[in-house]
């Protein structure tokens, strides 16, 4: 074909694009509203705890931030390790794009769209995490580029906010991308999303090393203040996300009878068990340091872990990740876990939950405690900060469910039309 | 790009395609009624849910809103937003204040030192800080915290904000920490919209207006000298300390950062900061570095100097010193 | 096809790194800055101390153009009561004169403690020093300075300085005894303290104080009971 008339073509696809994708949209948000009594139920459910969220929020923003637990010595709480948490979700969910491009697997292709689906829920929460946790949201135009100022490249947090929506807009058209192309019944151009794929696997790893250097970067907090944090968080990703897409595709194969092969799935189990080893043994050599050399650096760790000075608060929380953590892994290392098994199941849910955990109460709170000039304050979530965190997961979910169910109506709808033809 | 070819040969485009896929909301129209309905219940709830935030129009104008950085303001803006400011002050708080705009002396940068043989932990600073700098009545803030150190023992660890009998002790020692103005601010290096900074004169301002309450700054100094606005400070009117400065001791708005500012709305007018004039021992030392022969100078010279955390590199304008 | 995803893979790599080293030479120059704008060089190149109107240091007591440093002083000799009340029933008090002229000196009394009919049960924790070692006995309104010259109470600073020389040094360069008003002479006068002021010369040890005023922060009760 001369490349004179297959640029036309392309200029002429596109521009059918451009007018039809709005129509794709609209069609997809309806698809993504039907259902059966029990999605409404659900659907309803979620919207509620979300409005529950918004309500407290919003009385929050009028009260002050002194409706939260938060003080000036424990000034990072819920919302932040949410944050760091929901970072590491959208990091892993896309991880797995990993084997599925670089080594070629094309049965991983399925599941890579539901990783994506994941990505996209998770960084939305993490902006909103971020949001509900500034003292002056009606000033967030100041974060812009151009008429807002932003400190950058000095401001890690600048980074982040940076890295933290290329990758939204990166996952969001890939997850586009190929649906439209699904939908138009045409086979997706590589041209138009490999190079995003893999853009996207740098972007998963750049935001969860940006969103450790956060924390690593600042001198003044010995317990983040170790090289060590961004790989550990870069492991535990490989967890949390892996394990999360488990989950999902569990609930979608009941729930829609989206089937994905299992071979992915057995291919995720491998990755998570040799990160969360990684992990472990990481987690292993920090404590150690902590531990053996004693000293200042140590102190939080003590108090994390043992409590200090008559305070305990955090020692039931961290000592829950360490158990979930070990028996969570214990039982990934199970022939069962390889097949579709309850052992599984549990295994994604006790790892999720400790990461959750070691994550947020168990490095973002011990932080701050005991404070730079070594007071000890302690920290338990208010339940504003509560019902905003489950608001924003509930919404979450809700865009989650949005997602998924326009992907497995597209996909069953090209299921369909393969067995037509 | 071997791959080309495969996509675009299919003949047919959406049009052809769409009767294919089971587009399950045509069949009804009691369904998508139903939708309809739902979704406007659903804003309606949500609209409903955030309706505390109805206040946010009362307490933040429009021109508050759109309010530039400090940096970005002209002579004439500044006019404008201080006379705003005033206003809202009479309004809410029911005083008669002057906000002002002191600007750096040029050729003059600041540095404090604080006598550790003689300071006795009474907290006369504190006191002063926060009449001074119209700090929260209610929870009596001030940007200063002394703490009182076990004798033998540098290490913070071993101290106490908290202690409420006679001083000094005999086997104690008392250390005021405030923000240290350093020369390498953490802060101000964490700042994602350049809220803080460090003027001319070596002192880290805020701008209250800008800042965003995001707190990473106070996760980063190490000193723990910043405060946050948790919420609105009540102060009576016979109280507030008309006197006030735009980047200093004026009311600060809720959600907004705040912190030591080496009371530049008087030192920069050449008076000494607050806390130096309550403190009863005469520990404290206020002066210009670039001058030789002051006080400050002095003491660097002749005492046995040191600084907080200094393996952290931030470099403090803040000294303590032995007799 | 792999060919090109390394590139793409190497490119985007390479620009992270990049940008990794911007931040770090933006951070390096930026606390070149700050070592630069120090007490030499300015950016016009004129030096600081030139600038300035006066080149001010609190122990200059006056110069021209710059405003005075105002030491405060005792009242005069002190008055000493007598717990008797007037017709009024205001304490009558008496100038040391009054007793001390119509009484010899006893040189044998070092301390209060031998002090019997007056002045006893005084504290005295003033080193060894004899109460006329200060004291002036030829005139007991006024002071005497170790070499015998007389020196009036309003001047006691130079009587203190005598023994404590590092103190006195430390005062005249503006670091003991604290201060109030400007630290800028060239802008508003100063005063301080002297030394009476803060020690009292037979008890010369700061007073303890109890502090009145701690930060009531949220959630501090948790933590006051402990350490
Ligand atoms: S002491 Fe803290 S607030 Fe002050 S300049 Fe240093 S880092 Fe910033
Ligand atoms: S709280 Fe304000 S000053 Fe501090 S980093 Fe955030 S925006 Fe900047």
């Amino acid at each position: 074909m001369p490349a004179n008339a297959r640029k036309k073509r392309n200029v002429a696809a596109l521009k059918h694009a451009v007018r039809s994708y709005p129509g794709f949209l609209w069609w997809g948000l309806g698809q993504a509203t039907n259902g059966g009594l029990g999605f409404y139920v659900w659907m309803t459910v979620l919207t509620a705890i979300a409005l529950v969220g918004a309500n407290a929020w919003a009385h929050q923003v009028a009260q002050g931030m002194i409706v939260t637990n938060m003080t000036d010595h424990v000034s990072w709480g819920l919302y932040i390790a949410n944050f760091t948490f929901g970072v590491g979700l959208a990091a892993g969910g896309v991880m797995m794009v990993i084997p599925a491009y670089l080594y070629d697997d094309e049965e991983m292709h399925k599941v890579v769209i539901i990783g994506e689906a994941v990505a996209i829920a998770a960084i939305v929460m993490c902006t909103l995490s971020v949001l509900v946790d500034l003292g002056r949201p009606d000033r967030f135009w100041h974060l812009l580029p151009v008429i807002g100022r932003i400190n950058w490249p000095v401001s890690m947090l600048t980074w982040d906010v940076i890295v933290l929506n290329g990758y939204l807009v990166i996952n969001l058209h890939i997850v586009g991308y190929l649906l439209y192309m699904r939908y138009l019944g045409r086979k997706p151009n590589p041209k138009w999303y490999v190079p995003f794929v893999f853009l996207s696997i740098i972007w998963a790893i750049s935001i969860h090393t940006v969103t450790a250097f956060l924390y690593c970067g600042l001198g003044g907090r010995p317990f983040w203040n170790t090289a060590l944090l961004a790989p550990r968080f870069l492991a535990s990703a490989f967890v949390s996300g892996p394990a999360f897409i488990i989950l999902v595709m569990r609930i979608l194969r009941i729930t829609t009878g989206f089937a994905a092969p299992p071979k992915p799935a057995r291919t995720l189990i491998q990755i998570i068990r040799v990160a969360m080893t990684i992990n472990l043994v990481m987690l292993a050599s920090e404590l150690f340091t902590l531990f053996y050399t004693g000293g200042a650096h140590g102190e939080s760790a003590k108090y994390l872990f043992f409590g200090s000075h008559g305070h305990y608060g955090l020692v039931p929380w961290i000592w829950t990740a360490i158990a979930c953590n070990l028996i969570g892994t214990g039982l990934f290392f199970m022939p069962d876990a390889l097949e579709r098994s309850n052992t599984r199941i549990a295994a994604c849910i006790l790892c999720i939950v400790g990461i959750w955990i070691e994550k947020g109460m168990g490095l973002i709170i011990p932080g701050f405690i005991p404070s730079t000039l070594h007071e000890i304050v302690e920290y338990t979530p208010s339940l504003t900060e509560w019902k905003v965190t489950a608001g924003i997961w509930a919404f979450g979910f809700l865009l989650l469910t949005v997602l998924l169910k326009l992907i497995t109506t597209v996909f069953a709808a090209e299921a369909h039309k393969t067995e037509i033809a | 790009m071997t791959t080309d070819n495969a996509s675009p040969q299919e003949p047919h485009d959406g049009e052809h395609l769409k009767p294919l896929l089971p587009i399950l909301d045509q069949h009804s129209t009691r369904r998508t009624l139903l939708k309809t309905a739902g979704a406007a219940l659903g804003l309606a709830a949500f609209g409903e849910a955030l309706s505390p935030l109805m206040v946010i129009p009362e307490n933040v104008s429009v021109d508050e809103f759109l309010q530039q950085h400090y940096k970005e303001l002209t002579d004439e803006d500044k006019k404008k937003v201080f006379a705003r400011l005033e206003a809202e002050t009479k309004e809410r708080f029911g005083a008669n204040v002057t906000i002002t705009d002191a600007k750096p002396i040029p050729g003059v940068r600041f540095a404090y030192a604080i006598n550790v043989s003689k300071c006795n932990g009474n907290g006369k600073c504190m006191e002063a800080c926060n009449k001074e700098n119209n700090h929260h009545r209610g929870v009596d803030q001030s940007y200063i915290r002394v703490l009182e150190m076990t004798k033998g023992s540098m290490d913070m660890e071993h101290g106490s904000t908290t202690y409420d009998h006679t001083v000094p002790q005999d086997d104690k020692f008392y250390l005021p920490v405030q923000c240290q103005q350093c020369d390498n601010p953490p802060c101000v290096s964490a700042c994602p919209i350049e809220a803080t900074w460090k003027e001319d004169d070596g002192i880290v301002v805020v701008d209250y207006n800008w800042c965003i309450g995001c707190r990473y700054c106070e996760a980063a100094c190490p000193y723990h000298a910043r405060r946050f606005n948790w919420e609105l400070p009540e102060i009576p009117a016979e109280e507030v300390n008309p006197n006030q400065g735009y980047l200093s001791n004026r009311i600060r708005p809720q959600g907004a950062m705040e912190k030591c500012h080496f009371c530049l709305h008087r030192t920069r007018e050449g008076r000494a900061p607050a806390c130096q004039e309550a403190c009863p021992t005469g520990a404290r030392v206020f002066g210009d570095l670039n001058d030789p022969d002051s006080a400050i100078n002095y003491v660097l010279k002749n005492k046995r100097v040191f600084v907080l955390k200094e393996e952290l590199g931030t470099k403090p304008s803040f000294f303590y010193f032995f007799d | 096809m792999s060919g090109w995803r390394g590139v793409i893979t190497s490119v985007i790599l390479l620009a992270m790194l990049a940008g990794v080293t911007a931040t770090m030479q933006i951070r390096a120059s930026s606390d070149a800055e700050d070592g630069g704008s120090g007490a030499e060089a300015l950016p016009d190149g004129s030096s600081v101390i030139h600038e300035k109107p006066s080149a001010v240091s609190s122990n200059t007591l006056v110069q021209p153009e710059t405003f005075p440093v105002t030491v405060r002083k005792p009242s005069g000799p002190p008055r000493v009561a007598t717990n008797l009340k007037d017709i009024h029933g205001e304490a009558v008090t008496v100038a040391c004169s009054t007793c001390h002229s119509t009484r010899s000196p006893n040189l044998q009394n070092k301390t209060p403690h031998s002090l019997d009919e007056f002045h006893s049960g005084m504290k005295f924790t003033h080193g060894t020093v004899s109460c006329l070692s200060c004291h002036n006995a030829a005139d007991y309104d006024s002071l005497q300075l170790a070499d015998g010259h007389r020196v009036e109470f309003t001047d006691v600073m130079t009587l203190c300085g005598q023994c404590h020389g590092p103190q006195m040094k430390d005062y005249e360069h503006g670091v003991h005894g604290g201060l109030n008003g400007y630290w800028d002479l060239s802008r508003g006068p100063q005063q301080k303290n002297n030394c009476v002021d803060c020690h009292n010369p037979h008890t010369p040890q700061f007073p303890k104080m109890q502090p009145t005023f701690k930060p009531k922060d949220r959630f501090l009760e948790q933590s006051r009971s402990e350490h």
